[in-house]
């Protein structure tokens, strides 16, 4: 790497790892969201869960776990950022409001999505519904990040790419790749949240409500 | 025999909406891709060939082998779940036919998405106003595209077969399509089996030839192939078989 790109060498990486987790964070998601939800179905264990806990702290439960993993997981990615950050040699001190933000912000992405799944994972008994949704879901978010962002913002898998902080200059001529750092959309991240309290409320509702 | 396990296969899947997967999936590139290509119509300048890298390319490195991963999981659920590997088991059938019969219907999807996705490339080609006319190698990549999904049908049915979740496969599948793009880049996409649906389909490079020769394409796929019915074969002959 020359000069110029060890000096870009953080916005890179905050540029392209939304990039990366709009194709597999979604799948991951759904992946954990139907290992903790088909164990249920597959054993018929709901019934007998129920009978020892109110449906919505298992609902609760459920989601708690699985948020765990997301979490981990995003942390994981940040070790190894740092770890490759320091093993290439990027210029400059780390950013750490910046890294902060990536790690509230892709958290918050992965958890609002992981509970859709794991609401999909539990109403649907064939976990082929919920893992396609993820699947469809996660192709879907990666195309829309090309388009306009107010379509972006309608799509909930599109949220990788509304709060990413980092915006890209491309120089045809020169063929010189420059990163820049972009506002956070706190509106849009309050959007998210909005979305996440939606889910959450009806989702919980339909798992209660449904015949276990 | 091995027509009425196929026969047996049809009727479990009768009125089951899995299909619809594929009807979908490469709907979205079509429509998104298309938009992306009419956007950029100045940096993307090859016509039909730059409109075939925004159909192709994230859908068939990431979501296409998942998407093979969910189909090939639920073919095997059928059978983990009301303790269905005892009855199939017990059948008067060869395994090498419960394996097979299965391979082929997941088989058959694959071949029917890559006509699914061709219709598409061409109707979304002519709305867009395309002047040339189209690709003559179109067949070919749809037919080495179909050999490089049924190479990845035959690997996720095995790992259905060993491992008895739903998920995991799909995570694999999506793992898989992750390091396939690696060894793609790397220049050994011929040797890893998940790339060999993009190698096959020109994802990334539509206008040249493919990154090695044809002749080694298919010895590699019809490898892969083999091996995976050997090791199903042995699998369900060796294992014991264990019945929820």
């Amino acid at each position: 790497m020359d000069a110029h790109e060890l000096s870009q060498g953080w916005m890179f990486f905050l540029y392209q790892f939304p990039l990366l987790n709009s194709i597999m964070m979604p799948v991951i998601a759904a992946v954990v969201a139907s290992r903790l939800c088909d164990n249920e179905h597959k054993g018929q264990t709901l019934k007998l869960l129920n009978t020892v806990m109110p449906a919505g702290r298992l609902f609760t439960a459920k989601f708690l776990c699985g948020a765990l993993y997301m979490l981990a997981a995003v942390l994981l990615q940040l070790v190894v950022i740092v770890a490759v950050a320091y093993a290439v040699g990027f210029m400059g001190t780390p950013p750490f409001d910046k890294l902060f933000y990536y790690l509230l912000f892709t958290t918050a992405v992965n958890l609002t999505i992981l509970l859709l799944q794991q609401v999909l994972s539990l109403l649907f008994v064939n976990q082929m519904v919920p893992l396609t949704v993820g699947l469809i879901g996660g192709l879907a978010g990666l195309f829309i990040m090309f388009f306009p962002q107010n379509l972006e913002r309608l799509f909930l898998w599109g949220y990788y790419g509304v709060l990413m902080f980092v915006g890209m200059d491309w120089d045809r001529v020169t063929r010189i790749t420059d990163f820049y750092y972009t506002p956070v959309d706190w509106a849009g991240f309050i959007s998210l949240a909005v979305m996440f309290c939606v889910i959450y409320i009806i989702g919980r509702a339909l798992f209660v409500r449904k015949e276990m | 025999m091995l027509f009425r396990t196929l026969w047996a296969e049809r009727m479990k899947l009768r009125h089951s909406p899995v299909w619809l997967a594929f009807i979908i999936l490469p709907v979205l590139p079509a429509i998104m891709g298309t938009f992306n290509y009419l956007q950029n119509i100045d940096i993307l300048q090859d016509q039909w060939y730059s409109l075939w890298t925004q159909h192709t390319l994230f859908t068939c490195y990431f979501f296409l082998p998942a998407i093979i991963g969910v189909y090939c999981s639920y073919l095997c659920r059928l059978e983990h779940i009301n303790h269905n590997w005892n009855s199939v088991m017990t059948a008067p059938v060869p395994v090498a036919y419960i394996y097979l019969s299965k391979l082929i219907t997941a088989s058959v999807m694959v071949l029917l998405t890559q006509i699914w996705i061709g219709v598409l490339f061409v109707v979304s080609g002519m709305l867009s106003g395309l002047a040339a006319p189209i690709p003559p190698e179109l067949p070919e990549w749809l037919l080495y595209g179909a050999v490089g999904g049924i190479v990845i049908c035959a690997l996720q049915l095995c790992i259905s077969f060993v491992i008895r979740s739903f998920a995991i496969p799909v995570g694999i599948a999506l793992i898989g399509g992750v390091v396939g793009l690696a060894a793609l880049v790397k220049g050994y996409g011929v040797w890893f089996p998940y790339s060999l649906l993009c190698l096959g389909m020109r994802a990334n490079h539509p206008g040249g030839p493919m990154q090695c020769s044809t002749e080694q394409f298919v010895m590699n796929g019809i490898f892969y192939l083999i091996f995976c019915i050997m090791f199903a074969v042995v699998w369900l002959k060796k294992r014991d078989v264990v019945a929820r």
